[in-house]
């Protein structure tokens, strides 16, 4: 008896939202949950096979659960080689144009190691998380940078 | 007692200076003292760079750690200032200056080695 009155509401709700273009999710996601709750209702009333026939023709192609969640646009090597070079070209101890892929800070650029260590807190504070000083004190270019936090970062080569 | 000891000193300084909070929590004065944690840090490895001999590094090892312990209690990355030691000023003649160096000499604390006060 509840459960018919149940039904009846969830049917006359799905009517109504069905009757709305699809475009939005929200309405999508609330049909997915209609539809999840009411399909263990329709086994219980079976008997009305022909009202239910409607509710699946339109759950049937677009039963899509939506959820968003927040985070970042995911890494690739390409952006993570770009970031670091910008960060790179920002340092003004280091000539931009002398600025390659491979060229070391030491040899090539004439820096420092006290330079190397504000250079990886610099990529420390861009890419958001920390590096343990042995590792950190072994990387001498920039493409051993790109390829350590490529590493870290699980990003598919 | 190494270059990388060194080094992750240095380090450990920049990490302080990341997240630094004043006391007064003052966004400028926050701001201000971060700024100043990083360029005293630059300033003062850099002057102290070509010194070899081990005992000078340890005491200026030693000096860094005593500068970051104190400014992280106090919550101040100024340097604590000093009173001069008692008989110290004198005149500009030879034998009084020469005692009223030494004894400023030794009473300068650990913590201000680096800084060259006349």
């Amino acid at each position: 008896m509840a459960s018919r009155a149940l039904a009846h509401c969830v049917r006359s709700i799905a009517r109504a939202s069905a009757r709305l273009n699809e475009g939005n999710a929200l309405t999508r996601s609330a049909r997915a949950s209609l539809v999840s709750t009411h399909r263990a209702i329709s086994l219980m009333s079976c008997s009305q096979g022909t009202r239910w026939t409607e509710l699946m023709r339109i759950s049937g192609p677009s039963v899509q659960l939506c959820r968003h969640y927040g985070d970042l646009p995911p890494l690739t090597l390409e952006s993570i080689h770009d970031r670091v070079m910008y960060v790179l070209k920002l340092y003004d101890k280091i000539n931009p144009e002398k600025l390659q892929k491979a060229s070391h800070f030491m040899k090539d650029l004439g820096l420092d190691s006290l330079d190397q260590v504000e250079i990886i807190m610099a990529m420390e504070d861009e890419f958001g998380f920390e590096i343990p000083d042995a590792e950190a004190e072994k990387l001498m270019t920039p493409a051993e940078i790109v390829q350590y936090i490529a590493d870290k970062k699980d990003v598919y080569e | 007692m190494s270059r990388s000891d060194v080094l992750s000193l240095y380090r450990r300084v920049l990490r302080i200076a990341r997240s630094w909070q004043s006391q007064s929590a003052l966004p400028q004065d926050t701001d201000t003292e971060r700024k100043y944690i990083v360029q005293e840090a630059r300033t003062l490895f850099r002057q102290n760079l070509k010194i070899t001999d081990p005992e000078s590094v340890k005491r200026y090892i030693e000096e860094c750690d005593a500068r970051i312990e104190i400014g992280l209690h106090y919550r101040n990355p100024y340097p604590k200032p000093s009173y001069l030691p008692p008989m110290g000023l004198a005149t500009q003649k030879g034998r009084k200056l020469r005692a009223q160096e030494r004894l400023r000499k030794q009473a300068k604390p650990l913590y201000l080695q680096s800084h060259d006060e006349t």
